[in-house]
């Protein structure tokens, strides 16, 4: 059997400002992820950095320990690699005052 | 004794644990068990052209579906009708809001086809209470056209969704959407256009179409229920819906009727969908699919 893999878009051109993070996405199957965030347009000021987070229940959240710079210019990409999550993904981010970000964000997940 | 092919083949199924439960047309088109992953099930994305900005914040709310085994946090995975995995498609926290998840092929031959799946759905479980009418509700849909060479040239798509609570109250009704929305460009390169299908209006009983479905005792206990949509190609119109033990009489029903688009032909997509009534995220899970038609 191969491997089961699968690329998810979790958050499609939402402007990021504050307390921000992606909708919980379950991958329990997975045994390893790779995040990228694209920005989809020049950044408002510094965004930045993410954070990966896990959680047990995809409701009460706790920091993973990757974290990695934001993009900034339109089409640039960031990226984190993850493994041993157990079930639930999110990144989060809080972005300093007065700076927003576009963001596409991808999870390339795989058995 | 002689057996004629269709018996054999009824005969097989029936012995298959994992068909026997499903009642296909002779031809299964697909059989998708979520426990080989996602068979083709993604997310349906709005249309836009040039920036992500001309999509319809409809379709711009949608996120990708997923594979669960229906964890909880008060007893662990619940796990699937068979295996561990379900399809999951989630909501955002947010009243009225929507996730469509999509299956595109086209078809082959027309004649009648047979939706039938199990599903169960619940809220995000972030409160200490039942919660039964935080989902407001499931549905499913397929998007038509006729083929290129036909005489009848007709987009066709039938809608049906399970309103489970509105606005607090604990509905429970069956009901189909006929209304077509409006068609509006997306761009200026006159080749993309978008209609909100799933726009919140619209949204017609079915005669007798009132169902009381099992909903656990909390708000993480769950039970799989079997849902079955006959549809005849041919005439494009439906002929049979039945979930669990009841059968609903669609002679009132009747399908969005669209006329057909330049670069639709044979298309026969799936979809299934679930609204949120509250600031909670629903989710609905599919455990598995059969489609199958008579051809």
């Amino acid at each position: 059997m191969l491997r089961e893999s699968q690329a998810a878009v979790v958050a499609r051109n939402e402007e990021w400002r504050g307390a921000s993070a992606t909708e919980p996405y379950e991958a329990g199957w997975a045994s390893e992820a790779v995040v990228f965030v694209r920005a989809l347009k020049d950044a408002v000021g510094a965004p930045g950095r993410a954070r990966v987070e896990l959680s047990p229940d995809g409701m009460h959240w706790v920091a993973e320990g990757s974290a990695f710079d934001l993009p900034v210019r339109a089409g640039e990409v960031t990226f984190a690699r993850v493994a041993h999550f157990g079930t639930w993904l999110r990144i989060a981010a809080d972005l300093p005052e007065g700076a927003a970000l576009t963001v596409l964000v991808t999870w390339h997940l795989k058995a | 004794m002689t057996l004629d092919r269709h018996e054999i083949a009824s005969a097989l199924r029936l012995a298959d644990p994992a068909l026997s439960r499903f009642d296909p047309l002779p031809r299964i088109i697909a059989f998708d068990d979520f426990d080989r992953g996602f068979c083709g099930w993604t997310q349906l994305v709005g249309n836009y052209e040039d920036t992500l900005d001309a999509m319809h914040p409809g379709y711009a709310q949608h996120s990708q579906a997923m594979l669960s085994t229906l964890p909880t946090w008060d007893f662990g995975s619940h796990g699937g009708f068979d295996g561990s995995y379900a399809l999951k498609i989630a909501t955002r926290p947010q009243a009225g809001a929507r996730n469509v998840s999509i299956k595109r092929l086209t078809f082959r031959r027309r004649g009648p086809i047979r939706l039938e799946f199990y599903f169960t759905f619940k809220p995000e479980a972030n409160e200490l209470r039942l919660s039964e009418t935080d989902v407001r509700s499931i549905g499913f849909l397929y998007d038509l056209q006729t083929g290129d060479q036909d005489g009848d040239a007709w987009r066709i798509m039938p809608h049906l969704r399970f309103l489970n609570a509105l606005d607090g109250a604990h509905v429970q009704k069956w009901q189909f959407k006929r209304r077509n929305e409006p068609f509006a460009a997306v761009g200026a390169g006159n080749k993309t256009v978008t209609h909100y299908h799933l726009a919140p209006e619209g949204w017609e009983d079915i005669a007798g179409g009132g169902q009381r479905l099992c909903y656990n005792e909390i708000p993480t206990k769950v039970n799989w229920h079997y849902c079955r949509f006959d549809f005849d190609l041919v005439t494009m119109q439906a002929t049979g819906l039945a979930c669990n033990d009841r059968e609903f009489d669609l002679s009132g029903f009747d399908s969005m009727r669209i006329p057909a688009m330049r670069n639709l032909w044979c298309m026969l997509n799936l979809a299934f969908f679930v609204e949120t009534d509250t600031d909670k995220r629903a989710s609905l899970f599919i455990d598995s699919v059969c489609l199958s038609g008579d051809f």
